[in-house]
């Protein structure tokens, strides 16, 4: 596996597992209607991790109704089906509401691709730094590094989170800048801080 | 090529020995070819994970 953090490229000659051929069939519709980027679990099993996971989670960036219903009749066209609605309206209207939507293939639950709009300027960035990962049959953006290790460590923070993040750490030492990484981190901070807050009057006005 | 022998530090407790193990594969995985480390990796994913292709 190599990184060259300058070109923010990270090609990886792995064999494809079942999931990587999932999520490349997907990204390849997706981006042709509009930018995205790949967060969380995903990115660390990608990168080698031990473990799997039912959902890969994707950023969109806030597109029109007209380029969603667009992308949304492609994807049920190449035989995926959206899990939470069997209408694209209401599946813009979850996004539009801040909810993720979830895909699968038809006919199936798992795996899925969670697909969600960004929230605020924090998740915004991601695409301004994305990371791109080679592989023999495609390429798959994933959010940066800091990126990823700093929400799994602080902002999300279960067993599993960390244990995602201390892999990449260890897989690509020497080649974290250390800097960013706690920029996003007080970035993060900021925002539970707000999210503390606005649930703390919430509460009072109940 | 013999690729270099890494050895699993066992842990105290459940947390410590998760945490090790995940150490100990990422320098699996930074010291292997990626397609070693993929066939292990596949043959976790693959079990659990049906192909899709439709």
């Amino acid at each position: 596996m190599e990184y060259d953090v300058e070109k923010r490229e990270i090609e990886v000659c792995k064999e494809l597992s079942n999931l990587d051929r999932f999520a490349l069939d997907f990204v390849e519709i997706v981006r042709k209607h509009t930018d995205y980027v790949i967060i969380s679990g995903y990115v660390s099993i990608l990168l080698g991790r031990s473990r799997v996971t039912e959902d890969i989670d994707m950023f969109i960036p806030k597109i029109s109704s007209d380029v969603f219903f667009n992308m949304y009749g492609e994807l049920e066209e190449k035989g995926f089906w959206c899990l939470n609605t069997d209408t694209n309206e209401k599946a813009f209207d979850y996004l539009k509401e801040g909810y993720a939507i979830r895909f699968a293939k038809k006919g199936e639950s798992i795996p899925n691709f969670e697909v969600k709009f960004p929230k605020d300027e924090l998740d915004e960035n991601v695409f301004n730094d994305f990371v791109t990962v080679i592989l023999s049959k495609g390429k798959i953006k994933i959010s940066c590094l800091e990126r990823n290790i700093a929400f799994k460590k602080y902002f999300l923070g279960s067993d599993k989170d960390i244990e995602d993040a201390h892999h990449l750490e260890k897989i690509f030492r020497g080649k974290i800048d250390y800097d960013k990484l706690n920029k996003v981190k007080e970035l993060i901070n900021r925002r539970k801080e707000n999210e503390r807050e606005k649930n703390f009057f919430e509460t009072r006005q109940e | 090529m013999k690729e270099k022998r890494i050895f699993l530090k066992p842990g105290r407790n459940n947390r410590e020995e998760r945490m090790n193990f995940v150490e100990f594969w990422a320098e699996f995985v930074r010291t292997h070819s990626d397609k070693e480390w993929s066939r292990q990796q596949n043959n976790l994913i693959n079990s659990l994970i049906p192909d899709v292709e439709s």
